[in-house]
């Protein structure tokens, strides 16, 4: 799984296509600190391109969320597919890792916007 | 168990009954201890089970083809493997795959040239072989180990059956069942650690053991609290999460006190289907300070609490479709093992990937 990230005005958008597991998630863990290191707290996971998560893919988010959060920022995620979608539903996780529609949605001023 | 380490060990899979007998004679005739299989998954289950040092392999099976069997086999396994085609011309395309098989054998073979085969297969040190033989026996015996730490299957609660059935995606995993009896009836877990292998594995074990630590807690919600708060320091540290669903039956009543964390593939089977049983919060790890408040379930006579892990969700593309192969899973059954069996064979397709595990306990008609 490749990982890119993209600066926007108002957060860092990472964006990964594949499969987020056990071999891509130490990536994402990896990414996602550099990006917070770098001073981008305001972190938009655009998941648009994950068709499937495992178990060690929402361990990932979750340690970002924390890392995110620990720095003054925060963690979204937006574009979520439907088995990722279901992961979190499963998991009671959708609560802390709320769906966006969109990248630009995640960190919008009107916070209505989770679907 | 130092009886083992000279052991070598060999599981023949071939579907061929005559040819199967021929090839366990001549690699038990080269000093192996040998197991058979008539299938791909039944191989695999032997060799994930007990252990290989040496694997013959038909490339054509019923159920998967060998280098299905061969690419699955080398997520756990280091043991050498002789595929064995039907066919002499499909070698140099299989050799070209780089399928993972030590070496490639047509039919029909000799004897001799089998022994042979395998004595010069032994002969050849495995790269990096020194260290990773004793690293196949710690394996081994990580697996025998995490077996033992599931419970009896022969626990006794009248007016109760139970089972459970747990396969590893690798030697051992993250998923884990477990229960005991209590002074009012049973204490049932089941929880799926985050990952595979062996990292996942120790955290299962710490899990188990924390739990079973405040059975004697009589309240549930202070129970589960206390080990979930434990445990999240734990896991916090290596940055991991687990799904636990917990449950407290009270025999007399056929009520069921549960904290489902994180889990969400609990199941009441009653004469109406099959009903998903609610979540009370997020996995154990995953957020700092969570509560999560019990829920009661009553089981009439004849009811049964089913509780499967994701791995089941594998095999389908979605969680209503899993679970509607589960309810005709379960109403097929002749038992409570016979449920439990037919699960993990709706999980057993090459697209799954993860630990699979089922536990049922059925309340009797009586």
């Amino acid at each position: 799984m490749q990982f890119t990230v993209e600066n926007r005005p108002d957060f860092a958008e990472v964006q990964g296509v594949g499969r987020l597991n056990m071999v891509s998630a130490p990536k994402l863990r990896e990414v996602i600190a550099g990006v917070v290191a770098g001073g981008r707290t305001h972190v938009v996971v655009n998941l648009g391109g994950t068709d499937f998560m495992d178990s060690s893919g929402l361990g990932a988010l979750i340690g970002c969320l924390k890392l995110a959060r620990q720095a003054g920022g925060d963690l979204r995620i937006a574009n979520v597919q439907p088995q990722v979608r279901m992961v979190l539903e499963l998991t009671n996780m959708n609560r802390v890792l709320t769906p966006y529609d969109s990248a630009e949605a995640a960190f919008s001023p009107r916070g209505d916007s989770r679907d | 168990m130092s009886e083992a380490e000279n052991v070598r060990r060999a599981v023949i899979v071939e579907d061929n009954d005559d040819i199967r007998r021929l090839l366990v004679q001549i690699v038990a005739a080269q000093g192996f201890t040998v197991d058979e299989a008539a299938t791909g998954s039944a191989g695999l289950e032997l060799i994930r089970s007990r252990g290989a040092d040496l694997v013959t392999l038909d490339l054509n099976l019923p159920d998967l083809d060998g280098v299905e069997v061969c690419r699955r086999l080398r997520e756990f396994s280091d043991a050498y493997v002789l595929m064995i085609t039907a066919r002499a011309d499909e070698i140099d395309r299989l050799s070209g795959l780089d399928v993972g098989a030590d070496d490639y054998l047509s039919k029909p073979f000799s004897p001799r040239e089998l022994a042979a085969r395998i004595t010069a297969l032994f002969r050849r040190p495995r790269s990096a072989s020194a260290a990773d033989a004793p690293g196949a026996e710690e394996q081994r015996r990580a697996a025998e180990v995490q077996r033992s730490l599931l419970p009896q299957q022969d626990l006794r609660v009248d007016g109760y059956e139970i089972a459970g059935r747990c396969r590893p995606a690798r030697s051992v995993g993250g998923d884990f069942f477990d229960w005991y009896a209590t002074r009012e009836g049973l204490g049932v877990t089941v929880a799926d650690a985050m990952g595979k292998g062996m990292g996942a594995a120790l955290l299962a074990a710490t899990v188990r053991g924390v739990l079973r630590s405040t059975a004697g807690q009589s309240d549930l919600d202070l129970a589960f609290g206390v080990a979930g708060a434990m445990l999240h320091t734990d896991l916090e540290q290596s940055g991991s999460f687990v799904t636990v669903f917990h449950a407290r039956l009270d025999a007399a009543s056929g009520l069921l006190s549960y904290v489902d964390a994180g889990h969400g593939l609990a199941l009441h089977v009653s004469g109406a289907g099959l009903t998903r049983l609610p979540s009370s919060g997020p996995p154990v790890g995953a957020v700092a300070d969570s509560l999560w408040a019990s829920e009661r379930l009553a089981l009439a006579p004849g009811d049964a609490l089913l509780v499967v892990s994701d791995g089941v969700l594998d095999s389908f593309d979605t969680v209503d479709a899993a679970m509607s192969a589960v309810g005709t899973a379960v109403s097929a059954s002749l038992s409570v093992e016979d449920a439990c069996d037919r699960i993990l064979e709706l999980a057993s397709g090459p697209e799954v990937t993860d630990d699979v595990t089922a536990v049922m306990l059925r309340r009797g008609d009586g």
